[in-house]
């Protein structure tokens, strides 16, 4: 009897190590951080010793002007990088999807932005971006044009622009690698049926590769929001707000400002504005596929 | 016979440690202690890390240091200093943080260090320090709170000050005949003079970048130009007519400026100068060292300094670092040691040698630091004038400044009216300053 009782526990058992280590990694430090925005907290003070102010962190957030512009710029930014790479990333995979001479050297070298340190890469396009010793300007005055002022008029595209560089290779490799699993069969009997190149892109070729697709894009989405260092080398978040994402506020409000309850605040809304996104997207792909379940039953059935 | 050796040899080695006891040094009870000390990565402590192996060799005390850029080593210290036992024994802090620090109780006061006779030098001459500093670095809790005052006492002592001061390229003022700006009025007028007279040059260039920088060179012209922040109520006056005009001042010299003056950081404004794109520089003066340096700068030799103009009044800038011991530190004896060696006359100078920025008056009118370094007696005299009240050291300032950093940028980016930009500043302000109880008493 008894043995019977042990043997059922078993699993939990076994199951433990990782529940612990879910509990400490993950969500200690999620309640520490919820828990946080609840109190008026000082860098210099323990957070037992701060005081307990309930929601006030978050409504003074919610109408505060300077969190509502950064949370504009954010999503300006987010879906601007996010959309570009996709076209850019998923049409140079498309263009590529073939056999050339030299590919291997080629994908290695597309990759490399991704390598480099995002501080390095905030320097880098700050020198490129400068106003008259930069290589933009230098080249368009070489050219006989006028400069751009490109981190002062033109703040949010000069970052999304570095962005855009840094990360399509990101999509690039997975758009090509999911490119290259696709069913050939499903390719050769388009082909049989005369369908043309641009007609297996538009009706098989990114059907198929959807979910990866959405997958990808959800990460850089995630990663659109987080991004912190380049913008900060870049632009600081000025000229005025125009460049200050989330990410940079969070910073500048728990090292500036030492208000660590409202940058837990902050990041809150963050989580939750993630949360809904990826529910969101996930939501969107299972009815997808729902609806291609559907119909595919529903063609089966006409047969 | 053994006896008496006993006796001899027992009374000798008595003797001896009598003697060793009343001869002493101060530093002798210390020698072997190592002290951790936090300095940023900045010329003037550049300079300090050249001087430290002397005072190793004078005192017996080995200095361990961990340096790092200055606003990662303020976060460092925020969780070094609320810890129980730190690990610091001494601290560089910038002139911000002594608010934070102070008011967190995690600096140690002074006083009793000073008022110890076997650990203060009585040749340190505290009076030689530079005033201005020393109020706006080292004092807290008198007028204002931060501020000279009858109520206030000394938490840290100033060791790489820094004011602003104009530099000029004097090849060019001499090239068009024109005379070193002494007020306001005559430097925003050259400054608009420079791009006509030399074409692909620019007047003055400053930081204005979005937040800290914009901010700081509003609050350059604010203090001379008769303005201040807040008024003896805490009720914020930025808004009114020397606000106003401190704003278009800064608005005119980044449109005089270089190209991409809008978005210049101090590394830019600085780069800027150096590379000969502009003919003034109005900022700090630790910048003198790099203006020298053939290997940084095109302009080597070509530079003059004058005085930061007047404009209603006289009112520099006062800034850098000073060096506390925290509250939780190990060897607290040995660091004010440490602090008063380097703080001293010797100290002072030994560092004004290496390139570092002196905190003394007399360093800075030393035959030999001038012999080095000419340009030391005109920022000697600018400091007389430096003011400790140019921003306020408040907790809360922190958020104010970076609120007024981003509207400046919006004046000087997106054209926002002055007048409107500066009204929002001011009603933003006095919310923080009403939420942080600055109005309990009215």
């Amino acid at each position: 009897m008894i043995k019977q009782k042990l043997n059922r526990f078993t699993p939990y058992i076994f199951m433990a190590p990782a529940i612990i280590i879910i509990t400490i990694a993950l969500l200690y430090p999620l309640g520490y951080m919820v828990y946080g925005s609840f109190r008026a907290w000082d860098p210099s003070q323990n957070i037992s010793e701060s005081e307990f102010i309930g929601l006030k962190n978050y409504i003074t957030l919610f109408y505060d002007p300077a969190f509502r512009e950064s949370l504009g710029v954010t999503l300006t930014f987010a879906i601007c990088v996010v959309f570009s790479e996709l076209v850019i990333g998923v049409g140079l995979a498309l263009m590529l999807d073939r056999n050339i001479r030299g590919m291997s050297v080629l994908r290695t070298l597309f990759i490399l932005p991704m390598m480099i340190a995002p501080v390095v890469v905030g320097l880098m396009w700050r020198y490129m971006y400068h106003p008259t010793v930069g290589t933009f300007n230098k080249t368009l005055k070489s050219l006989g044009l006028d400069g751009i002022d490109w981190l002062g008029q033109n703040a949010l595209l000069s970052v999304i622009i570095a962005d855009v560089w840094q990360w399509t290779p990101f999509i690039f490799i997975l758009s090509l690698a999911a490119l290259q699993s696709l069913p050939r069969s499903a390719l050769e009997a388009a082909k049989i049926d005369g369908a043309t190149s641009w007609q297996q892109i538009i009706h098989i070729k990114l059907p198929l590769m959807m979910p990866v697709l959405i997958v990808t894009a959800l990460l850089r989405l995630i990663d659109a929001f987080k991004v912190l260092e380049v913008i900060l080398v870049m632009t600081e978040g000025g000229p005025g707000l125009s460049t200050e994402i989330l990410a940079l506020r969070i910073s500048r409000t728990a090292t500036e400002f030492r208000e660590l309850g409202v940058a837990a605040a902050m990041s809150n809304y963050l989580l939750i504005l993630l949360l809904i996104l990826t529910v969101s997207m996930y939501a969107i792909t299972r009815i997808q596929e729902n609806r291609a379940a559907r119909l595919a039953r529903q063609i089966q059935e006409e047969y | 016979m053994l006896k008496t050796f006993k006796r001899i040899s027992l009374g000798a080695s008595t003797a001896i440690a009598l003697a060793t006891a009343a001869f002493a040094g101060p530093y002798d009870e210390f020698a072997g202690t190592t002290l951790v000390v936090n300095f940023p990565a900045h010329p003037h402590y550049n300079a300090v890390m050249k001087v430290l192996p002397e005072f190793t060799k004078e005192t017996g005390i080995e200095v361990e240091v961990d340096q790092l850029p200055y606003m990662k080593m303020r976060e460092r210290q925020t969780l070094e200093l609320g810890q129980d036992e730190g690990d610091y024994d001494l601290v560089a802090y910038v002139v911000f943080s002594k608010a934070d620090y102070v008011y967190a109780d995690q600096l140690e006061n002074l006083a009793r260090y000073f008022m110890n006779p076997k650990l203060a030098d009585p040749s340190y001459d505290p009076d030689d320090l530079i005033d201005g500093y020393v109020y706006n670095i080292g004092f807290a809790g008198g007028n204002k709170g931060y501020l000279a005052g009858k109520t206030g006492s000394l938490f840290g002592v100033p060791y790489g000050s820094e004011t602003s001061v104009l530099g000029y390229r004097k090849d060019i003022f001499e090239k068009h005949n024109l005379a070193v700006p002494e007020t306001y009025e005559e430097m925003l007028d050259i400054a608009c003079k420079i791009p006509q007279l030399e074409p692909g040059m620019g007047g003055l260039s400053s930081r204005a970048a979005s937040g800290h920088h914009a901010a700081h060179a509003f609050l350059l012209h604010l203090a001379p130009l008769g303005g201040r922040v807040f008024d003896n109520s805490w009720n914020p006056i930025v808004n009114n007519a020397a606000g106003v005009e401190a704003a278009n001042a800064l608005k005119t010299i980044v449109d005089c400026g270089p190209e991409g003056a809008a978005s210049f950081g101090f590394g830019e404004a600085l780069g800027s100068f150096l590379n000969g794109d502009t003919a003034m520089f109005l900022d700090t003066t630790v910048v003198a060292g790099q203006i020298d340096d053939p290997k940084k700068s095109k302009v080597v030799g070509k530079v003059g300094w004058a005085m930061h103009p007047m404009g209603v009044r006289r009112g520099s800038q006062t800034g850098g670092f000073g060096i506390g011991i925290p509250k939780n530190a190990e060897n607290k004896d040995a660091a004010f040691l440490l602090m008063q060696w380097l703080t001293s006359k010797t100290g002072d100078k030994l560092t004004a040698l290496a390139g570092g920025n002196p905190s003394r008056f007399s360093t800075h009118a030393d035959a030999d630091v001038n012999a080095k370094f000419p340009h030391m007696s005109i920022f000697g005299e600018a400091l007389k004038h430096a003011d400790p009240d140019w921003r306020p050291i408040i907790p809360v300032w922190g958020k104010i400044n970076a609120d007024l950093g981003t509207t400046l940028s919006k004046v000087l980016t997106e054209d926002l009216d002055i007048q409107t930009a500066l009204d929002g500043v001011a009603e933003r302000a006095k919310g923080i300053m009403d939420e942080a109880g600055y109005y309990t008493w009215q």
